[in-house]
């Protein structure tokens, strides 16, 4: 997948700042269920960021791993949108959001296991040839770990990308959160995951609570997730990157400031 | 332990509290696991809720926040969302504001969270463009009484009889605190959008029936023959062309066809 460079993703704060002050930025990651609407201001402003920066889909509402049947609304919704954005592309989470018609609008993480993989396959592919392109899936940060878990998640991870023949979104923010939550060396993680699948990665921040680390991408990013990132780098290569920032939005001009750490740490990593 | 199950008990701790699913997960001898499965189940109420306040912002301010909150923790205690889109979340706000409030102020608080996801529903709804005030002017004289118009996709109407919308005002710092919630003589509103600006007004009852015939696919002659049953004979054409430029003239109308012709 195109390495995009470094961006951000698209919040409404932001609309006219981007079209009046023009940064550079690599791409701009919009929100997919933000735009799943039939129309007004955030899809005008979509048409004209669009025509000035290559824009990806992040969606929250796929919920591949749920055990209800994928939601046929959500997928034509979905594909429309796709047909009138083109995105460069479109990822959603490695997770489940509900079952039995209700929506938790969570990322509820899976258990890894094979059950789970098999579950997985075939609604991947489903997806996939809705759409006729492969997605990107994120892993997700998680509070708690399942006892029928029977490998860990970058092996999971790298069995379903390979099985189901997609490509992976990193989130380094999520990495470290799930190796203090979950008690694993993140760098056994980056090393067991597959390089040449991993399309985009996404830093935030989050925020340290007694006995584990609650993903609340509210925040700067944290030097720990920093250092992450840098050998994320040094493992993968050069990746399309960007500063996911989903509440206390600061304005841009912060923002490029973070993502310009990120720019440089990537820098360091292609000049050693 | 299957993963329909699985993901059916954990669901439904998130939703009631009632433990379902620390059998099934990992580190029990751990301390923190109630504050872990407490990060999912206060996670999903402060989400739905956070969601709750961004199209009843108006609703926050006039109840107060405390209030608000109560009335939010009880509207999600109650109804789990079946739509894939948050925003689509508090579309039945409105009754548990009137079920927890009864009398005469429960009533414009409802009519103002009516009226606020009535705004929303404007804010986002479908895209088209007005029809131009010039496009009129080649209609023939004879065709006249066969136009029908099509309204803009935006356009809701809902009737108020409170003061929900000076409390909406005031909300908004466009007006001064009204002395009350209480009732007022009863008015249809409209809202639409121009471009991406939402417009909103109240109409006299004459007009308010006139657009509902026109939105219900009166012909300019069929309104005419509305108007007669409230008009003066002579005055009546007058007073259908007059709506007809206001509201071409305000973008209310996407649209025109000649019955019989392709418009
Ligand atoms: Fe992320």
């Amino acid at each position: 997948m195109r390495n995009l460079g470094f961006g951000l993703g698209l919040r409404p704060d932001h609309y006219e700042a981007l079209l009046a002050d023009r940064p550079r930025l690599g791409f701009v990651e919009a929100l997919t269920e933000n735009y799943l609407i039939p129309g007004g201001r955030p899809l005008h402003y979509l048409e004209r960021i669009r025509a000035r920066y290559p824009v990806v889909l992040h969606g929250v509402s796929l919920s591949i791993g749920s055990t209800a049947p994928l939601d046929a609304r959500y997928l034509a919704d979905l594909k429309a949108l796709v047909d009138r954005v083109e995105p460069q592309w479109v990822s959603d989470h490695l997770c489940w959001t509900g079952v039995d018609g209700i929506n938790l609008h969570d990322l509820m993480p899976m258990p890894y296991t094979g059950e789970a993989i098999r579950h997985l396959v075939p609604r991947i592919r489903q997806v996939q040839d809705l759409l006729g392109r492969r997605i990107l899936l994120e892993n997700v940060s998680s509070y708690v770990a399942y006892r029928s878990s029977d490998m860990t998640e970058w092996q999971f991870l790298a069995e379903l990308a390979s099985e189901a023949d997609c490509l992976l979104l990193l989130d380094v923010n999520n990495v470290y959160v799930n190796s203090v939550n979950h008690g694993f060396d993140p760098d056994e993680f980056l090393r067991g995951i597959p390089a040449d699948r991993v399309a985009q990665i996404h830093l935030a921040g989050h925020e340290r609570q007694e006995s584990f680390i609650i993903d609340t991408h509210d925040a700067p990013v944290a030097d720990p997730v920093w250092a992450l990132y840098q050998r994320s780098v040094r493992r993968l290569g050069a990746v399309s990157t960007m500063i996911e920032r989903d509440a206390n939005i600061p304005p841009l001009g912060e923002l490029l400031d973070e993502l310009a750490v990120a720019e440089r740490l990537a820098g360091v990593e292609a000049a050693a | 332990m299957s993963l329909v199950s699985l993901q059916r008990d954990f669901q439904q701790e998130v939703l009631t509290r009632a433990p379902r699913v620390a059998d099934d997960l990992a580190g029990a001898e751990r301390g923190d696991l109630p504050a872990r499965l407490g990060a999912y189940v206060e996670g999903y109420r402060g989400r739905l809720a956070e969601a709750l306040g961004v199209p009843y912002g108006a609703l926050r301010k006039v109840m107060g926040p405390d209030a608000f909150d109560d009335l939010a923790r009880a509207y999600i205690e109650r109804n789990p969302s079946r739509h894939y889109n948050i925003r689509y979340y508090g579309a039945d706000l409105w009754q548990l504001v009137v079920e927890r409030n009864p009398g005469e102020a429960g009533a414009a608080l409802g009519e103002l969270a009516r009226w606020e996801w009535l705004l929303a529903d404007v804010f986002d709804a479908p895209d088209d463009a007005p029809l131009p005030m010039e496009a009129l002017a080649a209609v023939a004289p004879t065709d006249w009484p066969n136009a029908a118009f099509t309204l803009r996709a935006s356009l809701r109407r809902v009737v108020l009889a409170t003061n929900a919308v000076e409390w909406w005002r005031w909300a908004n710092d466009l007006a001064s605190a009204p002395a009350a919630l209480a009732p007022a003589p009863e008015a249809t509103w409209l809202a639409w959008r121009r471009g991406t600006q939402t417009f909103f007004r109240s109409m006299s009852p004459l007009e308010a029936g006139a657009v509902e015939a026109v939105a219900g696919g009166a012909t300019f002659g069929d309104l005419c023959e509305k108007l007669a049953a409230d008009v003066e004979e002579t005055e009546v054409a007058l007073r259908a062309a007059s709506f007809l430029r206001t509201w071409l003239s305000e973008e209310l109308i996407a649209s025109f066809a000649i019955a019989g012709h392709a418009g």
